[in-house]
């Protein structure tokens, strides 16, 4: 345990013995700042509110990361899990712009940080961290002896060489806006296992964004190309790798974390991950059919077949993902804020979540924050009224209404039921969309550039966290490389920045609930609904982690014989 | 019959050419330039240029086409007056990487790059390692004075350096774009062309095209064989049983049969298979789920389900075609001389009746092969099947051009290709039919 507790931790202590905030919030931010979750546990202890629940998960995954405690029958080491997912395309990791992208590289590539289940991020490569008092400065302490399936340990040569890699901007990692915070000038080794980070503005994500899934750490003698050089310190070495078709991963004989029955890691001998097609078609019939344990990333499709099926152990967790229908704030129509608050007035929440998703998920009020967000504030969306609609874009200068081309990927059904739900419904506020469907593949590749288009977002555990990727600007005013609406406000830039540097979660919850009703009243997205989404595997696999990210983590996952 | 076939073969060559020139264009002004699909939206005006001189984009068409089908190593041999090399290695996952070499007469191979005005030549050593030495004396002249180098540079082209030129390139790098200043003028993408074996580096895999497609075609033939293998037998002799038992119950039994497999379509049936086979009876795998890339012979029985629904329409379709030629030379005079001049009913069938009864169905067959492999597509899909159809289609969902090229070509060399077979066949059952 640390001796020094941060005197934000004694103030978040205050607040949990106060009842402000919950037990599982307590936890998450104190040892965000450093403090080891058995010592979260002690002064959580102190406190009144229990959530015995939430406690005795939290303390199974301990700041080291230790396996869960073995089961009554045991766990069985060996055999071969199969995975029906997508095998994409990649080269850098700190590039990956899909979590399809990391489920099977994040069994080569680690990660300084994880986040688990609960939403607590614990150390992982790294042994602690710390942050100052002003959260400006903040120490990373490197786990010795962990060695690469090079031979070679990792050190802090090598994280200083990701931290280059995700700071330089031509790299174009997701990673670059997210640590908006911090200058790869504020980077520096300390000694061989330390960094320090000497922040821009004071910022208690670091940790949970370090766990994030561009983050994977790479040996300083990178490349440039995972398949070229599949090097990581997992658990598991990549051995064959078909972009489309397949990956097989083999277990490795010297990972340097044990299993609960006190030999290395991992159970599993090995992994193979399969795509059945583009459209993942066969994915269903694969695992019907047995030759595959687990579909990753499930449709709402794959749910609803398999909802009832007695063979498969189904774990729902509500998410912060989501399809988010944003308009460029910079292109006609929508520079006029009265045209896109008509578009909100048009949408029939409710009924969009029923047909996007079969009712699977919470409503959204336009805002990027989730109820599965910790900061969430209650913030109601605007009605749906589309005689308001037809006021607003008049008051606009759209008397007659506007007509606007929609792009939608036609391989996310979600969309694709949202986009005619809303085509239907906005008629009669005086909106004409035009869909304007194409694959995937095609989404991608402008996704920007639309004057309007349902992208697909994926979950962040805290809310500030996707705010500052998607919705700010660089210093120069110009929107972020993730900001696809284009919509920049100063005023949100102020608060968001605030909120980045505030432990004090009522204080957080205020700035964010602000951040809220600005997004809702002035930004250029729509966001009817959040999703829910789905872990399903056989009952032969055990120890599956359920995840909000749709990480696909098979450390610690076994096989009944 | 020999000049017959080298004049066929003359002109689906004929055909050929035209065809390559058509997939060509038709690539060629499709919205949408490769360069900017490498790059995505973020790139630059500049960098974009810059991507399509190195990618070879600026250089005039008809070269383009030359270079895509028999390939561009010859040409830069020219400009470089040195063999040029292709060497394969392997790096992590990536077998068969392939670089390309200049082949000095003393046995080295070379490359070269321009670092601070000098040039630079890589010379590959014997363990696959390279070494950088000064090679600063190596620079021409031409006729104005210049001095200018043709080499290759280190990223599979042949490059034109001029020297003290500051020709700015941006060069994609794995740490992101990289200003050279340095950079070449002129560049030449090294190749062997299609017809040669190398239709390019496919953008969506990062891979050889023909290392993919060569993969696929394999698969794709594999399921189309084994379901034209299973198909027409099966097709023939029950279009014949019927035939021959025209009106009876037999015949309706066979007939509503086959219009029920022709007439349902084959994601219909593949479902319906799997349903039956995979989940319920649970004796035959529902999805074609190759966890290795030999998982063909480990696991035929992947193929079954996927064989038997592409079988499926073709068998009706084939019955039923056979069936209606069959009951036509049935009740055609020289049948009924035949039998009236007292033959037995085995070699009326056998002598008559065959050979006649099928032409109609060659034609089709011949005509279907083609279609089948096309249509295999959705048999694909239904199963997650890594074939040809899956391939070209998400190639065109890609825009990965030279896949498509590729693809295209192979279907349509199968098309015209089948057509001969086609003609050919028939010549030989009806010896009425003379080809000169």
């Amino acid at each position: 345990m640390e001796k020094k507790i941060h005197p934000l931790v004694t103030k978040a202590n205050q607040d949990l013995r106060e009842g402000k905030i919950s037990r599982r919030d307590f936890l998450r931010f104190s040892t965000l700042l450093g403090l080891t979750l058995a010592g979260a546990e002690m002064l959580a202890g102190c406190a009144p509110k229990e959530e015995a629940a939430i406690a005795t998960e939290a303390v199974q995954a301990t700041a080291a990361p230790v396996a869960t405690e073995a089961p009554a029958g045991g766990i069985k080491r060996g055999g071969t899990l199969t995975c029906a997912t997508r095998v994409e395309r990649v080269d850098n990791p700190a590039t990956f712009s899909l979590v399809s992208a990391s489920h099977p590289w994040r069994h080569v590539v680690e990660y300084l940080t994880q986040t688990d289940p609960q939403g607590v991020t614990h150390p992982y490569l790294l042994e602690s961290w710390k942050a100052s008092v002003d959260l400006l400065t903040w120490t990373l302490v490197l786990r010795k002896g962990i060695k690469f399936s090079n031979g070679q340990e990792l050190t802090a040569d090598d994280v200083m060489f990701n931290f280059k890699q995700w700071l330089t901007e031509s790299v174009q990692s997701s990673m670059f806006g997210a640590m908006s915070y911090l200058d790869l000038s504020g980077v520096e080794k300390t000694d061989d296992y330390t960094i320090t980070l000497k922040l821009k503005t004071p910022s208690i994500f670091i940790p949970e964004h370090l766990a994030q899934y561009p983050a994977g750490i790479v040996p300083a003698s990178f490349g440039g190309d995972l398949t070229k050089e599949p090097i990581g310190t997992g658990a598991f070495t990549m051995e064959e790798y078909v972009v489309g078709e397949r990956c097989v991963l083999k277990a490795r004989k010297d990972y340097w974390r044990n299993g609960a029955d006190g030999k290395p890691l991992p159970y599993l001998d090995e992994i193979i991950m399969v795509q059945l097609g583009e459209d993942r078609a066969a994915d269903l019939s694969a695992y019907q059919s047995g030759q595959v344990d687990t579909i990753i990333e499930p449709s709402v499709a794959i749910w609803e077949a398999l909802k009832d099926d007695k063979d498969s152990t189904i774990v729902a967790t509500p998410t912060a993902a989501t399809r988010v229908l944003r308009m460029r704030a910079d292109q006609e129509p929508w520079t006029k804020v009265e045209v896109s608050q008509a578009l909100k007035h048009c949408h029939n929440r409710e009924k969009i979540l029923a047909l996007a998703l079969q009712g699977q998920g919470t409503l959204g009020n336009d805002s990027h924050v989730a109820q599965a967000n910790p900061e969430f504030v209650d913030v109601a969306p605007y009605p749906f009224d589309t005689a308001k609609s037809k006021e607003l874009l008049a008051a606009a200068g759209y008397p007659d209404g506007v007509t606007v081309e929609l792009a939608v990927a036609s391989d996310w059904p979600e969309s694709m039921a949202y986009a005619q739900a809303l085509k239907e419904d906005a008629a009669a506020g005086g909106f004409t969309i035009n869909l304007k469907t194409m694959p995937a593949s095609q989404y991608w590749e402008g996704w920007t550039d639309f004057n309007m288009g349902i992208t697909w977002w994926s979950h962040r555990t805290l809310a500030p966290m996707i705010l500052s990727v998607a919705y700010t600007a660089n210093p120069d005013g110009t929107p972020v490389a993730w900001n696809e609406s284009h919509w920049v406000d100063a005023e949100f830039n102020e608060i968001l920045k605030q909120a980045e540097g505030t432990l004090d979660l009522e204080k957080r919850k205020e700035l964010v609930g602000k951040l809220e009703v600005i997004q809702k009243e002035r930004g250029t997205v729509c966001i009817p609904f959040f999703m829910s989404v789905w872990k399903i595997y056989k009952k032969t696999v055990h120890d599956v982690v359920a995840d909000p990210q749709e990480y696909a983590i098979f450390y610690e996952t076994w096989k009944d014989a | 019959m020999a000049r017959y076939i080298v004049r066929r073969l003359l002109t689906m060559l004929l055909t050929m050419v035209l065809v390559s020139i058509l997939v060509f264009a038709i690539v060629e002004i499709a919205p949408g330039n490769v360069a900017r699909n490498i790059l995505g939206a973020y790139a630059t005006p500049e960098q974009e240029a810059s991507m399509s001189r190195q990618l070879g984009l600026t250089r005039p068409v008809s070269i383009r086409y030359i270079s895509w089908l028999f390939g561009s190593d010859w040409q830069a041999r020219v400009e470089i007056g040195l063999p040029l090399i292709q060497t394969e290695t392997t790096q992590g996952l990536v077998k068969n990487a392939r670089q390309w070499w200049a082949f000095a007469p003393n046995g080295d191979l070379m490359q070269w790059d321009v670092d601070g005005g000098k040039l630079y030549k890589i010379v590959r050593l014997p363990d696959g390692k390279a070494e950088r030495i000064l090679d600063d004396d190596s620079w021409k002249v031409d006729e104005n004075g210049q001095e200018y180098f043709w080499g290759i540079d280190r990223g599979n082209r042949a490059a034109k350096w001029v020297k003290g030129a500051k020709g700015t390139e941006y060069l994609l790098d794995y740490s992101g774009w990289v200003e050279e200043t340095d950079a070449p003028v002129e560049y030449i993408p090294l190749g062997k062309g299609l017809l040669r074996g190398e239709a390019g580096i496919s953008l969506r895999y990062q891979a050889p095209v023909s290392e993919v497609i060569g993969r696929r075609i394999f698969n794709s033939f594999i399921l189309a064989a084994l379901a034209i293998l299973v198909s027409i037998p099966t097709a023939v002799a029950l279009g014949l049983l019927a035939g021959l038992n025209e009106g009876k119950l037999i015949d309706r039994v066979i007939s509503i049969g086959g219009l029920i497999t022709a007439g349902s379509p084959d994601f219909a049936t593949g479902i319906l298979l799997i349903m039956i086979f995979a989940l319920w009876l649970k004796v035959l795998p529902g999805a074609a789920v190759f966890t290795s890339a030999d998982a063909l012979w480990q696991t035929p029985s992947l193929l079954v389900l996927p064989v038997l629904t592409a079988s499926l329409v073709e068998i009706g379709y084939i019955l039923r075609i056979t069936r209606s030629s069959v009951v036509e030379v049935m009740n055609s005079p020289y049948v009924r001389t035949a039998i009236l001049k007292g033959l037995s009913y085995r070699q009326v069938v056998t002598r008559h009746v065959l050979r006649n009864a099928m032409m109609a169905p060659i034609t089709v067959i011949m005509l279907h092969i083609n279609w089948f492999i096309g249509g295999l597509v959705v048999v694909e899909s239904v199963f997650g099947y890594p074939g040809l159809g899956n391939f070209i289609l998400n190639a065109a969902l890609y825009k990965d051009v030279y896949s498509i090229e590729a693809g295209a070509m192979i279907l349509i060399l199968l098309a015209v290709g089948t057509q001969l077979i086609a003609d050919l066949v028939y010549s030989l059952i009806n010896p009425r039919i003379r080809y000169s």
